[in-house]
């Protein structure tokens, strides 16, 4: 297997043809404050005559707060996530600005005084990652995606609830998935491997850890044991949360499933001097015209499937999952269902045993048989 | 020499006393060999007898040790591995009536015992070709021939037992028997998949022809054992010119009309072995991956811990036999075997805490229930229907194992591992209930099955007067 860093080949400005999926989630009666049970959600599409559909706006809204994740393909996919205290605020674009090569300020959430928590994840690089190729340079030309799709499809969500596709992650109001759909782009090798690199804002001196969280529970995504997160702050304030498995069929399920694995974050600058290509990251225009000029992000990669076995090269097909909010990240919990079946399979042995202990106790009272004369 | 001489005919009734004296050294061990009276040569047969099943228990469990690499190079999922195992209890199901029929009336002990390690050889073979030839129905159809042969074995196998070991042997006999088969399989977890490693080095791809070669050899061992069958039916034969001792039989009735003769408990017993064992087979048959994913073990450590419940029974067995033989009491400890692994199962399931504690309480149980359990059905049933009875037993047994490793693999395909272990909580669960409902029927009838050994051998004495 290869190491990330040295054979990933760049792509400097994104894909030539992303293509943004919509869903749309719309609920009945808000309810609570951060962390509680609904949220009413809307989906809008702020159009600029030449660049339609390249920004969604999702706007959570609850009895006390609100929620904004702006979703942008002005540059590499981008969300930029937002949180205020009050259930009112609203996103101001200034497109001049944001569409210019200097967008600072070109997207604000107002009342500024009014947000809580904000972050950015910043999806810069999909790539091919192959052993065949190791250490070759160079920019890319070869029209890997010129019959293929990279799609990235957002779902966000109203109230607590688990997808019905695999990896099945449990999501809250407060939270939003992403789907990540590489399908038909031609690999440049036999067995290439395909991975993609994100990047989050690098908030305080160091990097931020991805957590790894084993657990017993493995009912919704058979065989895997473990849940990987990245928190934002301590108390998490913010999360990006997913499960290390990758599929690749679009019928997820077991048979299909490829690992995924992640490495840890190192800090990046945007710009290093002198200008490398490993170093330099693409800009997002979004995030930049929130945060204004940001040198500092952490960046990490996650690599898709292994050299051996099944992989993308079956059906020129992978999906990843992750689900993305704010404050603390969802627990999974067993289901009812096992918990029912556990309590009758312990349970009736365990009250037969005590009747029975409860008869032989009473029965000692009573008087010895007679043995028989024989 | 005398004493040898003493042992020879104690054991052996009516063998002729070998008295030699003068004789130089090696020519005197060479006829201890050679004379089937002595003892000497009956541990010959004995250590062919033990190999005889070892072939057989070497080759059951190569899927369970070979599950990744037969999942990947046949593109199969779980369900469809677990018909492997389906398909060699499918025929026992029926077979275990027959067996006894066919080494008593139709073949003989010895042309019987060769043509089941035949049926053993050549279905491990189709097996391998199914392999070869990329072709998963062969390989089903490998494990059904397989398994023609691979229970019938053990019949077989005790049948030689005893004919040549009748008297106070033979239950250490039969406990070496066991332990040589458990090694069979232990060895087989840990040598199976290193074997796959160095061919795929040697051939330089991994694949079906791969598994095909890998399991090809491993069939070598049923050529051994083939050997040690051929060995053992001349040396037979040869016993029998010698000593003019008969031909082992297995002397089984088998009467299907019995069956309406059973008892309550002996019901009971029967689905407490259903239960009981779909839970330790099964689970072994997947165990592998599962240590592989939850617990983050490598692959070859993953096949150890597999292994660890075989190696815990080839020498607890005999120590259990002989505990339960000195203490009798046999319902309390079919409860505690039942009990411990349900608390093992409940560790693998629920708990982190490191496999090794869980899979050996799993072994030790395992050997425990082995011992306590199938002797009761001697308790309860007269000595004429017995045949029937343990037919009857192992049939559902087998019935049960194959029904059950399917849903198994079905289970682990849409819901994973923890509710696979669950679903095994409940048949123990169900085991276990079987047994109290056991314990509170034999007491309210006044049966002997709890009967310490003490009890036992006075209500006989009482019998006989």
């Amino acid at each position: 297997m290869c190491s990330c860093g040295e054979s990933r080949r760049g792509w400097g400005p994104y894909a030539p043809s992303p293509v943004l999926f919509l869903s749309l989630f719309v609920s009945a009666a808000p309810f609570g404050l951060l962390g509680e049970e609904t949220r009413q959600v809307s989906l809008e599409v702020p159009g600029w005559p030449d660049h339609p559909q390249n920004l969604l706006h999702i706007r959570a809204v609850g009895p006390n707060s609100t929620l904004h994740y702006v979703w942008s393909s002005l540059g590499p996919p981008a969300v930029v996530l937002v949180a205020t205290n009050t259930p009112h605020s609203v996103l101001s674009i200034n497109w001049t600005r944001l569409l210019s090569p200097e967008p600072d300020g070109g997207l604000a959430v107002l009342p500024k005084d009014s947000i809580q928590f904000s972050s950015a994840l910043v999806f810069t690089r999909p790539a091919t990652l192959s052993a065949t190729f190791w250490g070759h340079p160079a920019r890319d030309p070869a029209g890997t995606f010129a019959n293929g799709s990279l799609a990235f499809r957002v779902q966000a969500f109203d109230r607590a609830g688990r997808a019905a596709q695999p990896p099945r992650l449990l999501h809250t109001a407060d939270t939003c998935q992403l789907e990540l759909v590489l399908a038909g782009a031609s690999p440049r090798g036999n067995r290439s491997l395909f991975g993609i690199e994100v990047a989050t804002l690098g908030q305080g001196p160091g990097c931020p850890v991805i957590q790894e969280r084993h657990s017993i529970d493995d009912e919704y995504a058979p065989a895997v044991f473990q849940l990987d997160q990245l928190l934002w702050g301590s108390p998490p304030s913010g999360f990006v949360q997913w499960r290390p498995v990758v599929f690749s069929q679009e019928q997820a399920d077991r048979d299909s499933a490829l690992s995924c694995q992640a490495s840890p974050l190192h800090p990046t600058l945007a710009h290093s001097l002198p200008p490398t290509l490993a170093h330099s990251l693409p800009q997002s225009p979004v995030v930049q015209a929130f945060f204004g000029p940001q040198q500092n992000y952490c960046t990490f990669s996650l690599t898709f499937g292994a050299s051996t076995g099944p992989g993308y090269w079956d059906q020129h097909y992978l999906s990843w999952s992750v689900l993305l909010g704010l404050g603390p990240p969802p627990v999974d919990a067993l289901s009812p269902l096992i918990l029912g079946i556990m309590a009758v399979a312990l349970g009736a042995p365990g009250l037969l045993l005590l009747g029975v202990g409860v008869a032989l106790l009473l029965h000692r009272t009573h008087p010895s048989e007679y043995r028989s004369i024989t | 020499m005398e004493e040898e001489g003493e042992e020879a005919r104690a054991l052996l009734a009516g063998g002729p006393d070998e008295a030699r004296s003068g004789a130089p050294a090696a020519s005197q061990v060479l006829s201890a060999l050679c004379d089937p009276s002595r003892l000497a040569h009956r541990l010959l047969v004995l250590m062919l007898m033990c190999f005889l099943g070892f072939g057989s228990y070497f080759c059951y469990d190569n899927p369970a040790a070979l599950q990744t690499q037969i999942q990947r190079d046949m593109q199969v999922n779980t369900t469809k591995f677990m018909l492997l195992y389906a398909w060699y209890s499918w025929p026992n199901v029926v077979l275990c009536f027959l067996g006894g029929f066919l080494i008593d009336r139709v073949f003989g002990i010895r042309w019987g015992t060769i043509i089941f390690i035949c049926f053993v050889c050549i279905g491990q073979v189709i097996f391998a070709l199914g392999g070869i030839f990329n072709a998963f129905w062969l390989m089903e159809l490998g494990r059904f021939v397989f398994g023609i042969g691979g229970e019938s074995l053990a019949v077989a196998q005790n049948t030689y037992a005893v004919s040549w070991f009748k008297g106070k042997e033979l239950n250490l006999v039969f406990g070496l028997q066991l332990s040589m088969a458990r090694i069979g399989s232990t060895v087989n977890m840990n040598l199976m998949g290193w074997l796959y490693s160095k061919i795929e080095a040697s051939l330089g791809s991994a694949g079906p022809t791969t598994l095909g070669a890998t399991l090809l050899i491993g069939g070598i061992t049923c050529i051994l054992s083939l050997i040690c069958a051929l060995a053992l039916a001349y040396l037979d034969q040869r016993a029998e010119k010698i000593l003019h001792k008969e031909q082992g039989k297995t002397g089984e009735v088998i009467k299907l009309t019995d069956i309406k003769d059973f008892s309550l408990p002996l019901w009971l017993i029967f689905i407490i072995c259903v239960g009981y064992y779909v839970v330790v087979f099964p689970f072994i048959g997947l165990g592998k991956i599962f240590f592989i994913e939850k617990f983050g073990f490598s692959s070859q450590a993953a096949s150890a811990i597999n292994s660890v419940v075989y190696i815990i029974s080839a020498p607890m067995s005999p120590v259990f036999g002989l505990l339960v033989d000195k203490t009798g009491k046999n319902i309390i400890w079919v409860l505690c075997a039942v009990t411990t692994t349900l608390v093992s199962h409940m560790m693998l399931a629920f708990t982190m805490w490191n496999p090794w504690i869980a899979m050996c309480l799993l072994g030790l149980s395992y050997s425990l229930l082995a011992c306590a359990l199938w002797p009761m059905v001697a308790f309860l049933v007269p000595e004429h229907q017995l045949g029937t009875a343990y037919g009857f037993m192992q049939s559902i047994q087998n019935l049960g194992l194959a029904i059950i490793s399917i849903i198994a693999g079905m289970i682990l395909d849409t819901r994973g591992y923890l509710f696979l272990e669950v679903f095994f909580i409940a048949c123990v669960s169900v085991a276990l209930l079987s047994v109290v409902l056991l314990y509170l029927v034999n007491h309210a009838q006044g049966g002997s099955l709890n009967y310490s050994t003490r009890q036992r051998e006075e209500m006989m004495v009482s019998h006989t007067e």
